[in-house]
């Protein structure tokens, strides 16, 4: 049994967990549940030894235990696998598998290559990995990846496996596979903590389960006796409420239009239209294509062939560059961290970097008058939270950077926004508000958006005609979301049946 | 109150502990030897580190967009070259001298444009191979001989005095506050610091980050030329030897000043002070009768001291908050 008591972890500024006392026991499934923020990760960081608690305890089979570094953890038997896949790309597979025990693989001076590609096999097999030992790893998919890292904690002798948001990047048929396996360890005895914030599957997998929010512990419960509806609350402490926005005036003007649109090795003829005032969606899976297929319309990246016509007329779209500032054209990004924002950078300047242009004299003079006002405009707009726009934008909620990461693009007049997972590492609070922010720029300002989501729940909410996207083309499409009130059941069947 | 925040915010600027340290270095020195606070070697001292502040300004132009120039010794020498060709062989004036270096200047900065966002290579390695470029230029033309046969006006920049301060001084403060304004106030500053700052964010807010970067190397290439016509002014001479230090100085002045290796930060002020600090350093070293063999390794150390700073505030806080964290804990 591992034990953690009494444990908090204080930042500069946000108490990350406060007095949290969890026990995870062998031969079980554990889920740890809760938004982002609410201390998930700051505890499995901690169980690591990546980060010291400022007070309370480790405990492993009843006796106190120190763990100072992740070399510590992986000695009491604790092994974590990463959202973050980390594999080195270019080495083999059986080298990532040992890389952290690989002193115990020596012939003399040099490396056992024979003796590592024979223990990484036995535990490939383990996983039912079919991959050779040799095979380099960077063109593996992400759930070959995630299996090699279960492997890796296995072949260190993991007792307790963490696994963090595992099936994130994987199709429903992968995740399967995943649990799977997880059920085995399962029954060999490992304890596997499960971190995820998607209660079917914690629902579906796991024995028990236990919450934290807002740093704080909500408990641990038998799955057995818990409904959704009670692991929701426990969540967000409230109850859940999926209500319909209503429906949008989307005119008959068609603002953006896609004919043949191709792409070398990704696209052929691709087609696609928006109306004005019309929040259309991009249904599929990550991969799929829908970021893709976005990007070459957002000028992002080339295409090969094809046309779009913006306004009807035909547009020349060579870059970005034209997208925003002659087509009013703008592309909020899924990768809001490495792309949508300059994470050192204030949110002052994060949020007038589209048009600092508009903001000169005569002279080529930036008025910092004028990009205040701005700035502030949209902070006002969006209830942003910052406390002042200096701030550095890192240390702002995910919430109100995503929040900025949409205001620029509006600060620059744009009327086709394609907006890519916007809610991605929101908590549900700030969720609502975008979600919120997204349909009146529909409803009250006619502008035409473009949604790209894997969330079921939030394309049900917000988009009035859904494209599905699978495998690079357009699988089906979902039509008469604005003519009358679905149920979601109803919707979520349509999906499901267009992605077949 | 408001009085308070506004010294708070100067204290804590990043300079202070480099500006305090040039400070500290002037007491010693100036107690050390009489000579150091001699009209002759202030004089000296600014007008040195005034040609290092060049230098820094051509490694600060690349290094804010993310990058790094080690080739800009060699354009700068080559610019020499051009100098004392210009007006020895061809006999030209002065000022279309001047224009010739400088347009040689942004050629090679140009040039490691190109290849860095026409062939995608790293800044690293480009400028690398161009530095050999540039340097087998400058052997080749001057055939490793000075050029002494100048304009009698050409050295007015690097002899003349303002105020019994060096005019270099002046044209070098003239372009940090140029640099400064340029990079507060304008829309092309504001791209270059962003491409900097994160270059996929910024292209994905429709800037052009390939233009930027040419730009950046023009820059720098710009800076590199002006450091070598200042060298050529100063020393009566164009020597092709002039440069092969300035790589060095370049990184050590850019990086003591603050700004940052990854990119997206610039401190002309610290620039200033930086380029002055490190000439201090050599300067008091001479006055001292230390060793002046192991110079470099001097200043390679107090280059270690001034980068570990941000290091060593980040622990102290670190362990200051935990300690007091737990007192409050133990208090309760």
């Amino acid at each position: 049994m591992l034990e953690v008591k009494n444990i908090t972890k204080e930042f500069p500024g946000v108490k990350a967990l406060d007095d949290v006392s969890i026990q995870f026991h062998t031969g079980e499934i554990h889920a740890l549940m809760g938004e982002n923020g609410a201390g998930k990760s700051t505890l499995m960081k901690i169980i690591t030894g990546i980060y010291k608690p400022d007070l309370g305890e480790i405990l492993l089979d009843g006796k106190r235990i120190e763990i100072k570094n992740y070399k510590d953890s992986i000695n009491y038997d604790i092994s974590m696998v990463h959202q973050e896949i980390q594999v080195i790309p270019k080495a083999t597979v059986a080298e990532n598998i040992v890389l952290d025990k690989i002193e115990h693989f020596k012939k003399g001076l040099s490396v056992d290559w024979k003796k590592i590609n024979e223990t990484a096999s036995e535990y490939l097999q383990m996983v039912e990995l079919e991959v050779k030992p040799t095979d380099i790893i960077e063109n593996m998919t992400a759930a070959q990846k995630q299996l090699i890292q279960i492997a890796k904690a296995l072949s260190a002798n993991a007792k307790y496996i963490l696994l963090d948001e595992p099936t994130s990047s994987l199709t429903n048929y992968e995740a399967e596979n995943l649990f799977r396996i997880v059920r085995k360890l399962k029954e060999q005895g490992c304890c596997i903590i499960f971190v995820s914030h998607k209660i079917e599957e914690v629902m579906d997998l796991c024995d028990c389960v236990s919450v934290l929010r807002d740093g704080r512990s909500m408990g641990t419960r038998r799955m057995s006796e818990i409904t959704r509806q009670d692991m929701v609350k426990m969540m967000i402490g409230r109850e859940e409420n999926i209500h319909h926005m209503g429906f949008l005036d989307v005119k008959d003007e068609v603002v953006l239009e896609a004919r043949h649109v191709g792409k070398a090795g990704m696209f052929d003829d691709m087609n696609l239209t928006l109306r004005k005032g019309e929040i259309l969606g991009l249904y599929g899976l990550v991969g799929s294509g829908r970021t893709e297929f976005a990007r070459l319309l957002a000028g992002a990246d080339p295409m090969d062939t094809g046309e779009v016509f913006i306004g009807g007329k035909k547009a020349e779209i060579r870059s970005m560059v034209d997208a925003v500032y002659k087509y009013k054209l703008g592309y909020v990004t899924e990768n809001r961290k490495e792309e949508g924002l300059i994470l050192p950078f204030s949110v002052l300047d994060n949020m007038t970097l589209l048009t600092l242009s508009d903001l000169t004299n005569g002279v080529g003079k930036i008025s910092e008058k004028k990009a205040r006002e701005e700035t502030e405009f949209m902070i006002d707009k969006f209830s942003i939270k910052t406390p002042e726009m200096e701030t550095v934008i890192e240390n702002l909620s995910g919430g109100n950077q995503q929040k900025v990461s949409i205001g620029k693009w509006l600060l620059a007049g744009c009327d086709i926004l394609i907006i890519d997972e916007p809610t991605v590492g929101v908590d549900i609070g700030a969720k609502q508000q975008i979600h919120e922010i997204i349909w009146q720029l529909a409803r009250d300002e006619g502008k035409s958006i473009i949604l790209i989501s894997s969330d079921m729940t939030e394309m049900i909410t917000l988009a009035r005609r859904i494209i599905v996207f699978k495998d690079f083309h357009i699988n089906g499409e979902i039509t008469g979301l604005n003519e009358r009130v679905y149920e979601y059941g109803e919707v979520s069947s349509m999906l499901g049946a267009a992605m077949m | 109150m408001k009085g308070n925040g506004t010294i708070k915010k100067i204290l804590g600027r990043n300079e202070i502990p480099v500006l305090l340290a040039t400070i500290l270095l002037c007491i010693v020195f100036s107690f050390a030897s009489s000579n150091f606070l001699s009209a002759y070697n202030i004089y000296n001292v600014t007008r040195t580190a005034a040609l290092y502040m060049f230098v820094a300004l051509s490694q600060t132009m690349v290094m804010i967009v993310g990058g790094m120039n080690v080739s800009l010794g060699y354009t700068g020498a080559l610019c020499v070259v051009a100098c004392g060709y210009c007006m020895q062989e061809l006999h030209w004036g002065s000022i279309p001298t001047v224009i010739f270096a400088l347009l040689v200047g942004m050629a090679c900065g140009l040039l490691n444009g190109l290849i860095i966002t026409r062939l995608h290579i790293n800044s690293f390695v480009a400028t690398l191979a161009t530095q050999f470029i540039f340097k087998g230029l400058v052997t080749g033309i001057s055939e490793g001989f000075p050029y002494t046969q100048l304009q009698p006006n050409f050295t007015a920049l690097g002899r003349n005095k303002l105020l019994g301060l060096p005019l270099m001084l002046f044209l070098a403060v003239i372009f940090l506050v140029i640099v400064w304004y340029m990079f507060r106030f304008t829309v092309l500053g504001r791209k270059l610091l962003a491409t900097g700052g994160n270059a996929k964010a910024a292209r994905m807010a429709a800037v052009n980050t390939d233009n930027m970067l040419l730009i950046a190397n023009i820059f720098s290439g710009l800076f590199a030329a002006i450091a070598g016509i200042c060298a050529v002014s100063m020393n009566g001479a164009a020597q092709p030897t002039t440069g092969s230090d300035w790589m060095i100085y370049s990184f050590a002045v850019s990086v003591i000043g603050g700004t940052a290796l990854a990119g997206g930060v610039i401190s002309p002020v610290g620039i200033f002070i930086a380029g002055i600090m490190i000439v201090l350093i050599k300067n008091g070293l001479v006055m001292m009768n230390a060793n002046i063999y192991y110079e470099q390794t001097y200043l390679g150390l107090i280059l270690l001291v001034a980068v570990s700073l941000g290091s060593f505030s980040i622990m102290a806080r670190e362990f200051k908050r935990r300690r007091d964290f737990i007192k409050t804990q133990k208090t309760e």
